[in-house]
């Protein structure tokens, strides 16, 4: 046997070591990529006044960067349905979504619904309304055919979904004629002054929005005349992509949900007004796929003015 | 020929005399339209009625407008009414209320069809050759705008008190304002005199009503509000864009459109009676972004998303 030669045993013991290497290697990759995560990328969806709302979700964002180690950035996505486009586009790790978005990113993007911020009147949840002025005569559902609607934006559901189905279930069968126009303004608080102002004669919105309006000006509620209602739905979820490493989405869940049993988490609820966060469930949005299914054949895309 | 003979050809003769002379249905129609100065938002009414009228009745000159621009004020008015019913028009077509109740006061036959008056169902427009249409806006808004552009605990609201449905629009904006806690001070437009009131006006902003005497001096109001740096909003269009911060209007268009289709339908042979009036209430908002520029005051961008209209 050659002396320079290496003996079988050799060989197996090097390729041992070789195989370990790579094992060691491969099997933590996982958590070191946790360890490298350096941030986390969270989209929102624009209210009507986007400079409160990012002031109320900065300081969200600050306390999670402090207790995750991860710098956490927010990014305004442009429009209620951009969410499954900017979400690719922009590589967002999750966003804060309304229901209806957040149903579509969880059946499109595989996303995964982790907690839901409890409101100052202890809701986690919002409902719709369809909205009327009092002096306008319309008082049921046959009174809208032929009037001018406003819908919030077609991935809404308190803005758009349950008013369609609703009126669905009241005779309408095509959306582009049951209405004398129709437009969306992009708000919830958008189409409740649009209403209000006589711009349109009904419009859907959601109730949280509805409330704070009214509770700074009682006037509103003098005027105007909620002539259906839709069952709760989760207002906001955090969702989140399946793909992040799930130790950090353990954590960011854990963080979120234990808010409200430390000081600077308090601070941070009072700055974000919520009283804590809540466990989403992903049952919750089964029923409004459901809704979507079965207002698929009013939906017309666009709008007719 | 006998006599006979001659008696049905003479009776021939005058019967396709009497069809070749007759005129058909509304050829030869007259119409009077009092309109109060020259308001612009009265004017659009009338350009689209006008339109609107030539459209139906297919181009032809198959009718004449008698157009009076009275100055507005009640002698004037009634002055316009009187006229128009000495050259025994067919109809009468008005706008705004006080030119529709100085045609209802003299009491004639011929049928009136309104347009550009406030809530008519609330102003005095009762009578049997009477219908047309109107407006409403929602005043609330008005202030609950203002609230958004600046912080309001006062609240001035020029009208004319001449007017009837501008005296009207100042009570409510008076009951509205005072539920929110700001204070309403009624400022009484009567004469160009009365202009100089509103050089001690120092309230937070200012609304104004639909009367014609306001308008009529809209440019020296404006000019004496921004001198003082007073935001304005307006139930009229502003349409030379002079200077009125906000304005929530209901499109003149509209009113036009179904003056003209009343007043056709009328001229056609239909009972005024059985015409229903209507009360028009969607509305337009327009930001004058040049006017806040000058009044120092910034337009938030959730307010100019929610405008019709935006003119810079």
């Amino acid at each position: 046997m050659n002396r320079n030669s290496p003996s079988i045993l050799e060989v197996s013991r090097r390729l041992f070591a070789s195989l370990l290497v790579g094992l060691i290697l491969a099997a933590p990759l996982p958590a070191v990529a946790a360890d490298q995560t350096k941030e986390l990328l969270l989209g929102i969806e624009p209210e009507h006044n986007i400079f409160d709302q990012m002031e109320r979700y900065r300081s969200l964002a600050a306390y999670l960067s402090d207790q995750l180690g991860v710098e956490v950035k927010l990014t305004i996505m442009s429009r209620y349905g951009e969410v499954i486009k900017r979400f690719k586009a922009l590589k967002l790790d999750g966003a804060f979504l309304s229901a209806y978005t957040a149903t579509m990113a969880i059946r499109e993007l595989h996303l995964e619904p982790v907690a839901n911020p409890v409101n100052l009147n202890g809701e986690s949840t919002s409902r719709g309304y369809i909205l009327v002025r009092k002096d306008s005569g319309i008082r049921e559902a046959k009174d809208i055919q032929g009037m001018g609607m406003v819908f919030v934006d077609p991935a809404t559901m308190e803005g758009y979904l349950f008013p369609l189905l609703y009126l669905q279930r009241h005779g309408m069968t095509d959306m582009r004629i049951f209405f004398s126009r129709y437009s969306y303004s992009g708000s919830h608080a958008s189409v409740i002054f649009t209403v209000l102002d006589g711009r349109a004669d009904v419009g859907a919105a959601k109730n949280t929005v509805f409330d704070r309006l009214v509770a700074n000006d009682p006037s509103i509620q003098n005027e105007l005349e909620i002539i259906a209602q839709s069952p709760k739905v989760p207002e906001t979820t955090l969702c989140i992509r399946n793909e992040i490493d799930p130790h950090l989405r353990d954590m960011l869940a854990t963080v979120l949900l234990r808010m409200d049993q430390n000081a600077p988490g308090r601070q941070a609820l009072t700055a974000f007004k919520a009283l804590r966060f809540v466990k989403a469930n992903q049952a919750d949005f089964v029923r409004i796929e459901e809704m979507a299914q079965e207002a698929q054949s009013v939906i017309v895309e666009g709008g007719k003015d | 020929m006998n006599t006979w003979h001659r008696l049905l050809c003479r009776l021939l003769v005058s019967v396709l005399l009497l069809l070749a002379a007759a005129p058909d249905a509304h050829a030869d129609k007259r119409i009077g339209v009092i309109m109060t100065g020259d308001i612009p938002y009265y004017g659009a009414i009338h350009q689209t009625f006008v339109a609107e009228l030539h459209k139906r009745f297919g181009g032809g000159e198959k009718f004449e407008i008698f157009l009076q621009r009275p100055f507005p004020n009640p002698i004037s008015w009634t002055n316009a009414a009187r006229k128009l019913i000495a050259f025994d028009v067919d109809l009468i077509v008005t706008y705004g209320a006080p030119a529709t109740q100085a045609v209802i006061h003299e009491k004639s036959r011929i049928p009136l069809v309104y347009a550009g008056l406030y809530e008519p169902d609330l102003a005095v427009t009762s009578g049997k050759g009477v219908t047309g249409c109107g407006f409403k806006i929602p005043m609330s808004s008005i202030i609950r705008y203002l609230k958004r552009l600046k912080p309001v605990n006062s609240l001035g609201i020029i009208f004319s008190s001449i007017e009837e449905d501008s005296v009207r629009q100042c009570k409510t904006m008076q009951e509205l304002a005072e539920q929110q806690g700001i204070k309403a001070v009624g400022i009484d437009i009567r004469s160009q005199a009365d202009l100089a009131q509103l050089k001690n006006v120092q309230t937070d902003a200012v609304s104004i009503t639909g009367s014609s005497l306001v308008h009529l001096w809209l440019t020296d109001i404006l000019s004496i509000l921004e001198k003082a740096r007073i935001p304005a909003a307006d139930i009229f269009p502003d349409e030379m864009a002079s200077g009125v911060l906000m304005t929530l209007y209901q499109p003149a268009h509209s009113q036009g459109q179904m003056a003209a289709e009343m007043g056709a339908r009328i001229l056609l042979g239909v009972e005024p009676g059985s015409i229903a009036p209507h009360t028009f209430r969607d509305t337009e908002l327009v930001f004058n972004l040049v006017a806040s520029r000058h009044l120092g005051i910034t337009v938030p961008i959730h307010l100019l998303i929610e405008a019709t209209k935006v003119i810079e």
